[in-house]
């Protein structure tokens, strides 16, 4: 069993017995996600058959698949309600499922722009996205894919796009935003769950941004729009929009997506890296051990949360020999540039995210079942902890006990490392505050991990003072 | 800049009470959003001109690129 697909089992359960919708499963008439025997299906209803057929029989399944733009699914026969049911599908399982605010810039856009690809091919074979939600969008090997079939239906001639608001909510809005004003804006994806309204984007945009054309349609005017006539019944049925003035439409958004730009600022955690690289014996001795670790346990471990991953070097370790690795940071110019690297290299088992690891994504949506917690996602089967301790005890101010506690919540094995009060990192954190940590030592920290965890390795880092820690969950 | 938008709010609003003397209807299961649908309607034409402008001198461009790369002899390796 994959972990995602432990992972959508555990949410299944969440939700109710097997079979029912898995609880984000609820919105779209045309179908549902339900597990049977622990395996993830789709069941299509016969209120979408027409829309199905066109998407086989036109050969925009094949056009799609074979591009990486929508996950592949295979049909099977399934004992369904044939009164309701038109099809099951066996969709393929992503590695790991992750939510647009928890992606970079750099992730969102790429997102953002497979989304538009959809829409031109579907375009092209007289089909249409019939919504465009961040959340239908997963990363799988790296690249962003439409993972709900259900969101093609055939094109209304003439209609407006009925998807246009909610890309501008989800995706336009909140680059612009990023882009131009701070990258820390993102996060507004966390408390609107439906993308950001677009009227709260253009006030907080620059007034300088209203020269750009594209931004000046989409969300200012877009706004003022809406301020105007929302109240209004919906003008759909005018049928007015010519195929090309759609076409100019995705077009011009994609243009306008395509041109944001974000350079990370904030290169403090960049320059973390740079300063442990310094002492490069330590580092390499360090990169060493985990990679001699990792072969130890490569048939086993299928799955690694790495906890502070910077720019992604000890990820890299664990993804180079095959791990799928999610490599997590607290710092938004991480992760891009982690992202970034993975384009470069054409990384397949890699993916970066924005997390927090004092206040981790929580449950969300209705009944607060809609979005999984990071900890509902796991756990995985190693996590690391990689100099990372001391930032949580001392500048978090986390008991050892509060933090073993959470180490054992989320994975089954733990790579640890432990960084003494001589060392420099800890000393900086000790210069502008008062030292009331006495607890901070070697032994407490070895008591307190002891209750959850049994130690299987331990290996000092010659001429750091560090420690590093393999340990196993107690079960 | 200020001016520039009251400029196009006065013309949103125009083409919008014309457009809303018609009968209406919505069969999605999302709400478009009656203003994002009218807004739509209005730049529809305007970036569908854009649009076929930017095809053309795409076309253009890859005539005249082809025509120069005919034109301008290639070395040969020897």
């Amino acid at each position: 069993m994959t972990e995602s697909t432990a992972t959508v089992l555990k949410h299944a359960a969440v939700g109710g017995s097997s079979d029912r919708p898995l609880p984000s499963s609820f919105r779209d008439p045309s179908g549902f996600l339900f597990v049977r025997d622990g395996i993830l299906y789709r069941q299509v209803n016969r209120s979408y058959q027409r829309h199905y057929d066109l998407l086989q029989g036109s050969g925009l399944y094949n056009e799609l698949i074979s591009r990486g733009l929508l996950i592949p699914h295979e049909e099977v026969p399934l004992d369904s309600d044939s009164q309701v049911a038109y099809k099951t599908l066996k969709p393929e399982v992503v590695p790991f499922v992750s939510y647009p605010y928890e992606w970079s810039f750099s992730q969102l856009q790429d997102a953002a722009l497979a989304t538009l690809q959809v829409q031109k091919l579907a375009l092209q074979f007289g089909m249409s996205l019939k919504d465009t939600s961040a959340y239908n969008i997963q990363f799988k090997a790296g690249k962003p894919v439409l993972i709900d079939t259900l969101s093609l239906e055939g094109l209304v001639e003439g209609a407006p796009w009925v998807a246009y608001r909610q890309f501008c909510q989800h995706f336009l809005g909140p680059l612009a935003l990023m882009g131009c004003v701070d990258a820390r804006l993102g996060q507004l994806l966390r408390v609107h769950i439906d993308g950001v309204p677009v009227d709260l984007t253009s006030r907080l945009l620059s007034w300088r941004k209203y020269s750009s054309f594209s931004l000046l349609l989409h969300l200012h005017l877009h706004a003022l729009a809406q301020r105007r006539f929302n109240a209004r019944a919906n003008p759909t049925g005018l049928r007015r929009l010519s195929r090309s003035g759609l076409f100019g439409l995705i077009d011009n958004l994609e243009t306008a997506v395509r041109r944001l730009r974000w350079e990370p600022q904030q290169i403090n955690w960049v320059r973390y890296y740079e300063h442990e690289r310094c002492q490069a014996a330590a580092f390499q001795e360090k990169s060493r051990i985990v990679a001699d670790w990792l072969d130890k346990m490569v048939p086993a471990v299928q799955s690694i949360w790495d906890f502070g991953a910077n720019t992604g070097h000890f990820s890299r370790l664990a993804s180079q020999r095959g791990i799928f690795t999610v490599s997590i940071d607290a710092d938004a110019a991480c992760v891009e540039m982690n992202y970034k690297e993975c384009g470069r290299q054409g990384e397949t088992r890699l993916l970066p995210l924005l997390l927090d690891l004092t206040n981790p994504s929580a449950a969300k949506g209705w009944q607060n079942r809609e979005r999984m917690s990071l900890l509902e996602r796991g756990p995985a089967d190693l996590a690391f902890a990689l100099a990372i301790v001391h930032h949580l005890a001392i500048s978090n101010n986390l008991p050892f006990r509060k933090i073993a506690e959470f180490f054992s919540g989320c994975c089954k094995r733990l790579m640890i490392e432990f960084i003494p009060k001589t060392d420099l990192q800890v000393q900086r954190m000790l210069d502008t505050r008062v030292d009331i940590f006495g607890e901070y030592t070697q032994q407490a920290f070895e008591h307190e991990f002891s209750q959850v965890f049994s130690l299987r390795e331990r290996a000092p880092i010659t001429g750091s003072g560090r420690t590093l820690y393999l340990m196993e969950k107690v079960t | 800049m200020k001016q520039r938008l009251a400029h196009a709010g006065v013309l949103t609003t125009i083409l919008a009470i014309c457009l809303c003397l018609f009968p209406t209807k919505a069969y999605a299961y999302l709400d478009p959003g009656a203003g994002s649908s009218i807004l739509q309607l209005l730049i529809a034409s305007l970036l569908g001109t854009l649009y076929a402008a930017k095809l053309h001198w795409t076309r253009i461009k890859s005539l005249l690129g082809k025509r120069r790369s005919t034109s301008v002899p290639t070395k040969t390796i020897n």
